[in-house]
């Protein structure tokens, strides 16, 4: 995209008219005016399910938009079937996605560095790289954050020690090769965070996979779960399949029974609880508290939960104008901090956005999701979730969506292992075009 | 596929402008059949989205879940009202999401990934 040209043709246009005609000119060029003769430029920061979601169906919705990815890596590793690298029963390349098709099917200019700081007033973004774009409409999809100052003990060097692998790649690979090196009988420990957090039935799926691994090469080890909080996705499904396939090889200790871990020893492997009990593991595993990704704070759209409220309707921020923010990054429950949830996001603000630059009007937002979870590689179970808006709210029409019936045959779980891998596919081509 | 008043006017058409004529037609017939339940086209894609977070863009991705794409319009409808109405014994989460459309949203996704032109 010409930003150069723009600059100048905004300059010229300035030139060109007298001072009495100045500020129409200058509001004009404003908020939602799009440089003369283009269909306007969006810049995209963050090539996740939200990002690259919103950066493929914007260009689907009207090809003439000038789109640019910003995002720092070349091959995008998912958070979503990361637990089975960590259980040895998939590589970590097979989670890997590149943006190939994004640029050659799309005509998306993707630009591999990271988006520093945005200016909202100005309507640009610096990169790592020094150069500063200018866009017409920004979408964020940052994803998480980890909050480093949250949990004492818990810094950047000690998740070298302690991997959190909860953003996907080399943190998957350390977590992973911690797991392999482990011996027979000792303990794998999860701290689980409080609510709200990336992938809520996340912590809870990697306890299992896990303890499907140690079935099969450490039969003697143990997965012990230590929860901030006493109630979690799915709990009664995970319950009482942890019973039913893995007997008392994977212990959960919720909010009440003193789960939650107010100090880590990364050195030591150890964690302390709020009321003093210490915990030694053999590999520790901390889920640390999130937040919104950082380049959402610095364009100044994040409140103080440290998360970035929006207009449900267009996922547009409440705190900047022409700024879009999808996916775990922004307050939208009932919907979950997921990938297939930020894809839906994506495509409702791909929508919001082409209106907007098309100067038509938005189209009624709707938004699925599932989030399924495997207990072993052929048992999976599931929560679904449908949503739309009423009064301005997200809500889920009555009857619609919830979990895998409880009582289900076995034919379901089997069905719902193999429906897994069929959304874990989908859900890659649909949003970079790479199937496996 | 044609009304014997469609087919008149077609005669009429010369035939180098036939094609143009055909397409024109035709686009027409797409456009009606998605807007026939009162959903613009784009709502309808809007709608559509979900879908293909597992059954892949546009419904066209086959393996364990089955594509979508193309399959005529009756079949996708009558189906996706067996998952509402809890009338299919193999459902395993459709029927969950099924009951968050209402019967006409139904009908128009039938119609609108029935119709969905080869690419």
């Amino acid at each position: 995209m010409s930003e150069e040209n723009k600059t100048l043709s905004r300059r010229s246009l300035l030139k060109g008219v007298g001072a009495a005609s100045l500020l129409p000119i200058l509001s004009a060029c404003g908020a939602t005016a799009v440089s003369k003769g283009t269909a306007g430029h969006v810049v995209v920061v963050g090539g996740g399910f939200g990002g690259a979601t919103a950066a493929k169906y914007i260009k689907r919705g009207n090809p003439a938009i000038a789109v640019t990815l910003i995002e720092p890596k070349k091959t995008f590793y998912t958070c979503p079937f990361s637990n089975l690298v960590l259980a040895g029963e998939r590589s970590l390349d097979s989670i890997g996605h590149n943006y190939q098709e994004l640029k050659e099917v799309y005509g998306v200019e993707v630009v591999h560095a990271y988006a520093e700081d945005v200016d909202p007033v100005a309507h640009t973004v610096r990169l790592s790289t020094g150069s500063t774009l200018k866009y017409d409409r920004l979408v964020l999809s940052p994803g998480i954050d980890i909050r480093w100052d949250a949990l004492e003990g818990y810094d950047q060097a000690a998740a070298e020690l302690a991997p959190h692998a909860w953003q996907a790649g080399e943190q998957t690979r350390l977590l992973r090769r911690q797991l392999e090196a482990m011996d027979d009988g000792d303990t794998f420990i999860l701290s689980a965070p409080a609510n709200p957090f990336r992938c809520p039935p996340g912590p809870y799926e990697r306890a299992s996979l896990i303890a499907h691994y140690f079935s099969q090469h450490k039969p003697r080890s143990k997965v012990l779960i230590l929860d901030s909080k006493d109630n979690f996705s799915k709990q009664g499904l995970f319950t009482s399949a942890w019973q039913e396939v893995y007997g008392d090889r994977i212990e959960w200790v919720g909010l009440s029974g003193d789960g939650k871990v107010v100090r880590v020893d990364a050195q030591k492997r150890e964690v302390e609880t709020e009321f003093g009990t210490r915990h030694k593991a053999g590999v520790l595993n901390v889920v640390p508290p999130q937040k919104a990704g950082k380049i959402a704070e610095r364009a100044g759209v994040t409140n103080s939960s440290g998360w970035v409220p929006v207009n449900p309707r267009t996922f547009e921020a409440e705190l900047a104008a022409d700024i879009y923010v999808v996916g775990d990054a922004t307050v939208a429950a009932p919907m979950p901090k997921s990938g297939f949830a930020a894809n839906a996001q994506g495509k409702v603000a791909a929508a919001a956005i082409v209106a907007s630059l098309e100067g038509t009007s938005t189209v009624d937002p709707h938004w699925a999701n599932t989030c399924y979870s495997l207990i072993n590689p052929d048992y999976g179970i599931s929560v679904a979730g449908v949503y739309r808006l009423e009064n301005n709210e997200i809500v889920s029409p009555q009857g619609s969506g919830g979990l895998s019936a409880s009582d289900a045959d076995g034919w379901v779980r089997r069905a719902e292992a193999e429906y897994a891998v069929g959304w874990y596919n989908a859900i890659s081509q649909d949003t970079w075009g790479t199937r496996l | 596929m044609f009304s014997k008043k469609t087919k008149k006017i077609l005669n009429s058409v010369p035939n180098h402008l036939k094609t143009g004529f055909y397409a024109l037609v035709l686009g027409g017939f797409l456009i009606s059949s998605a807007q026939a339940e009162g959903f613009s086209q784009r709502q309808v894609e809007v709608m559509a989205g979900s879908c293909a977070n597992c059954h892949g863009t546009e419904g066209r991705l086959a393996g364990v879940v089955p594509a979508i794409a193309k399959r005529p319009a009756g079949v996708l409808e009558a189906q996706l009202l067996a998952f509402k109405r809890d009338e299919e014994p193999r459902a395993t989460v459709m029927d969950r999401i099924a009951k968050g459309y209402t019967e006409e949203e139904l009908r128009a996704l039938a119609h609108y990934f029935a119709n969905l032109d080869n690419k």
